[in-house]
């Protein structure tokens, strides 16, 4: 009966923390909705992010985490950066700062990443429109721990290229 | 009188606080960029504080490859880069000419050009209307920003790079600040043109 319990727990342990960010006005949902009121789009979700989340988290050794993605397609609504970057800035609050910013008018494009430092690990904001799909995504980086993984996939790579030398 | 003492200096170093972390600080966005963003077909803005800086720092370390000249590379990189206060690059491409005055202009290079700052390039061409404006930072004759404002009859380009840097690093930096990477341009050209050469060289001594 117990090990029964531990199901549920562990699903509405993982659900909470998704209800209480969506119920917030900020942050990632309020620049969600903003963008779906704003150029009457509606946003795709991915169901059971949390649970990606926390797959990605253990998967990568706490490098990436608290990830939430929001994907518009058919987006067509003609944007403007600055109003677009206003909003995002606005909905975000002031903890959060602009790193990159890239706009091009011609081919609908636009390009923002936010950064918010959360002690040892980085919270990373992307907004990205190109052509008629605009992506928004939120996460928390841990870049030693990244590092550390890229590193072995690094000195992996490196070493099956010197067995392939070898064997030529 | 001891305490008396140990509390001035505890004072001292409040009051100057605000004021080296005032200094040490990349300046706010001038007006008249916004303006200029609004009229630009294409913008790009990178803005990389002390903060993001470390953070770019972290993925560097610990990094040791089979290449000790690439891994010495690699963390002189990473100290020119934790050193540094911060990174500001802003371009504005114009869909055509006119789309800025040469007022705005002038407005842009006051905002930036304050008494610090020690000119080392300056040229003007009053046809065109282009100009080139290279600039350094020296305190105590030592070099800790330059800026480069170019400005083209459809294009103003911004760069503002705080910290101790020396011309030799530049390529470095502006590595990391354009292609928004997190190397070197020049260490992975390097690193990768010396694999070629040791791969080269082991498949002649198996030969």
């Amino acid at each position: 009966m117990k090990r029964l319990l531990i199901f549920p727990i562990v699903f509405v342990a993982l659900l909470v923390p998704v209800v209480v960010l969506a119920s917030g006005s900020g942050g990632f949902d309020g620049v969600v909705s903003s963008i779906e009121s704003r150029y009457h789009v509606h946003a795709t979700r991915i169901p059971f992010i949390g649970i990606v989340s926390a797959i990605a988290r253990t998967a990568t050794q706490n490098g990436v985490g608290n990830m939430h993605v929001a994907e518009f397609d058919s987006f067509s609504a003609p944007v403007d950066g600055g109003e677009l970057n206003s909003m995002v800035e606005q909905k975000l609050g002031p903890g959060w700062h602009r790193m990159i910013r890239e706009t091009s008018r011609s081919g609908n494009e636009q390009t923002l990443i936010f950064v918010h430092p959360e002690g040892n690990r980085m919270g990373m904001f992307i907004v990205d429109l190109d052509g008629h799909e605009l992506d928004v995504v939120q996460l928390s980086v841990n870049p030693d721990q990244l590092n550390k993984q890229l590193g072995q996939y690094e000195h992996h790579n490196h070493e099956s290229a010197t067995d392939r030398s070898d064997s030529e | 009188m001891q305490n008396r003492i140990i509390a001035f200096i505890f004072a001292a170093a409040a009051l100057a606080a605000p004021a080296f972390a005032q200094t040490a600080q990349l300046p706010a966005p001038s007006p008249i960029e916004k303006e200029l963003a609004a009229r630009a077909s294409n913008v790009d803005e990178i803005t990389l504080d002390k903060n993001m800086l470390g953070f770019a720092a972290n993925f560097m370390n610990h990094k040791e490859s089979n290449n000790p000249a690439a891994d010495q590379n690699d963390e002189a990189t990473r100290k020119l880069i934790e050193n540094l206060v911060g990174i500001y690059v802003r371009d504005y491409e114009f869909d055509k000419e006119g789309l800025f005055t040469a007022e705005q202009v002038e407005q842009l290079r006051a905002y930036y050009e304050t008494n610090e700052w020690s000119p080392l390039v300056r040229d003007r061409d009053r046809k065109t209307g282009e100009s080139s404006d290279v600039m350094v930072k020296l305190v105590n004759g030592e070099s800790r920003g330059l800026l480069i404002l170019d400005i083209e009859p459809k294009e103003i380009s911004i760069v503002l790079i705080l910290g101790p840097v020396h011309m030799q690093d530049l390529h470095k930096v502006m590595g990391i600040a354009v292609r928004g990477a997190l190397k070197g341009e020049g260490v992975e050209k390097s690193t990768k043109a010396e694999e070629k050469q040791k791969d080269k060289e082991k498949k002649g001594g198996d030969q």
